[in-house]
């Protein structure tokens, strides 16, 4: 299981090196799709039911819909893959980065913990990850309206900014 | 800009400060920092030229970061003590991270790099809000963090200070004058916030009142670089004689209420015995001091050169009329006549 989730991690390292290396959204979407299937793999075999789906949907639903709107808005001749110089030195410096946490990690974070979504270790009805979004809604419910609020104002904010029938990258926008 | 758009975005910028001056919880305050930079970014972006774009593409990186920092900080503080209140901090680097971030926000050095620029390169009213409105929210998330280590905030202050005054040395662009003046003001409050959080707030509040009234009276002249602000005396006499006291206080001069804040800061750091401190902040304050009178010298104390149509603009278009005008009065006579009323002012914030 340990193994799994070793590997797991190393698909989302590869992953996020891959979106975070500042390739053309074109290809950075893929690499959002791949870290959205093995974050929630790492998620389910730390015991999630309702949270691996959740981060399913932010990753695919959420931030690769604004990939594609980006690449739809933003169109390039020449897009940057991993084979260009600059996204090639940004890769580098990442697993440089991942390696020198690793050393200097190694033998400090050992063993297996999964107790964060399955601390009695069998099958219960009311899993952690579900009734901590309950007790969101319920007691948190306010916060979630002053950050719907937020969103929104996000949302006026970027369609003010963006405005403009000339000021694109595309004319018709 | 569309009118029901303008309205949500200053209803937000009100909304954002609001949330985060009644938080106790982090995430709560870092929701409402949030609030505040995004409404403010169209207000910023509104004349579409690549400046603005550039100065609220700048504004947006930094405060994205400084955000991003505080709350890293504030969750691993969370994290480490079991509770996200914003009065209970106790871990030693992750308050000095909140801090720096919270300094990055404001603006004072060494991360002050960006605020000359943004200042530039935005519209006079924009700046005012830039330079008021958004030192409050992060100001008191710094009076309610205890023990931050005391160096930090000595040397950052003494630092500003300095860097406020020899940075506005060299400028000819009235709104990077301002913004240096306001990276030396922000300095004074932060030397002494960790000794009287009372005296900060006045400090800030008296910044707040002497920054606002410059603004509105550059907007009213239309002027922003120093050439434009010699046309004055055509345009609005009244302004003429009353802008040098108005830059003056700002300088800290008797018997004008900008002399209030920097005269109890100088008193309190010298009863603690910070001597140097005290002396370093006094003396870098001449700096500041010197473009003050610069801009006082070209306003009123000399006449430039003109032809005769424009020295009577003032029969023609007289008052000079801008949305902010009628709040001149008020602030014009806050930082003017403030010294005398000082103790029942200071009674509001102790």
């Amino acid at each position: 299981m340990s193994y799994l989730v070793c590997v797991l991690l190393f698909g989302l390292m590869v992953g996020s090196v891959g979106v975070a290396s500042n390739p053309s959204p074109y290809f950075a979407a893929m690499g959002l799709v791949m870290v959205s299937g093995v974050g929630c793999g790492v998620l389910i075999c730390f015991g999630g039911s309702f949270l691996p789906l959740v981060f399913f949907l932010i990753y695919l639903g959420g931030m690769m819909v604004e990939f594609a709107f980006s690449a739809a808005l933003s169109a390039e001749p020449y897009p940057y893959g991993w084979g260009n110089r600059s996204v090639k030195m940004y890769v580098a410096a990442y697993v440089l980065g991942v390696g020198c946490a690793w050393k200097v990690l190694l033998g400090k974070w050992s063993g297996f913990w999964g107790g964060i979504l399955d601390e009695s270790g069998e099958l219960l009805v009311l899993r952690g990850d579900m009734m901590g979004v309950a007790a969101m809604h319920d007691v948190g419910g306010w916060i979630l309206v002053l950050g719907g609020l937020g969103l929104l104002l996000t949302l006026f904010v970027v369609l003010e900014l963006v405005r403009g029938v000339s000021r694109g990258g595309l004319r018709t926008v | 800009m569309n009118p029901y758009l303008l309205i949500v975005l200053l209803t937000s910028l009100g909304l954002g400060t609001a949330l985060t001056l009644s938080s106790t919880h982090w995430l709560l305050a870092w929701l409402g920092l949030e609030v505040g930079t995004l409404a403010i970014l169209p207000l910023m972006a509104q004349r579409h030229h690549p400046r603005a774009t550039e100065a609220a593409t700048k504004y947006f990186i930094v405060q994205a970061t400084a955000a991003a920092t505080l709350l890293f900080a504030a969750f691993n503080n969370a994290w480490l003590q079991g509770h996200s209140d914003i009065q209970h901090m106790s871990h030693p680097l992750f308050t000095s991270m909140i801090t720096l971030a919270l300094l990055l926000k404001l603006g004072l050095a060494p991360m002050h790099t960006w605020m000359p620029q943004v200042i530039q390169g935005v519209s006079l009213n924009t700046g005012l809000i830039v330079s008021t409105w958004q030192k409050i929210a992060p100001f008191i998330l710094l009076l309610q963090i205890k023990q931050i280590h005391p160096p930090l905030l000595t040397i950052i202050g003494l630092a500003s200070i300095l860097i406020g005054g020899w940075g506005g040395l060299n400028q000819t662009q009235l709104r990077k004058i301002l913004a240096y003046s306001s990276i030396a003001h922000l300095g004074w409050i932060l030397l002494i916030l960790q000794h009287s959080t009372a005296l900060a707030t006045y400090a800030l509040l008296i910044y707040i009142f002497m920054t606002s009234a410059t603004f509105i009276t550059l907007k009213k002249c239309k002027a922003t670089t120093i050439n434009m602000l010699t046309t004055t005396w055509t345009k609005a006499p009244t302004i003429t004689l009353v802008a040098p006291l108005m830059l003056l206080s700002l300088g800290g001069l008797p018997p004008l209420s900008g002399f209030a804040p920097k005269w109890f800061i100088l008193q309190e750091l010298t009863q603690l015995n910070f001597i140097p401190h005290a002396s370093i902040a006094a003396m870098a304050a001449l700096l500041s001091l010197s473009y003050y009178l610069r801009l006082s010298y070209s306003i009123t104390l000399s006449l430039s050169p003109n032809n005769l149509p424009e020295c009577l603009q003032w029969r023609v278009n007289y008052p000079i009329s801008t949305p902010l005008s009628s709040a001149l009065p008020a602030a014009l006579a806050l930082t003017l006549f403030l010294l005398p009323l000082t103790p029942s002012a200071l009674t509001l914030i102790i």
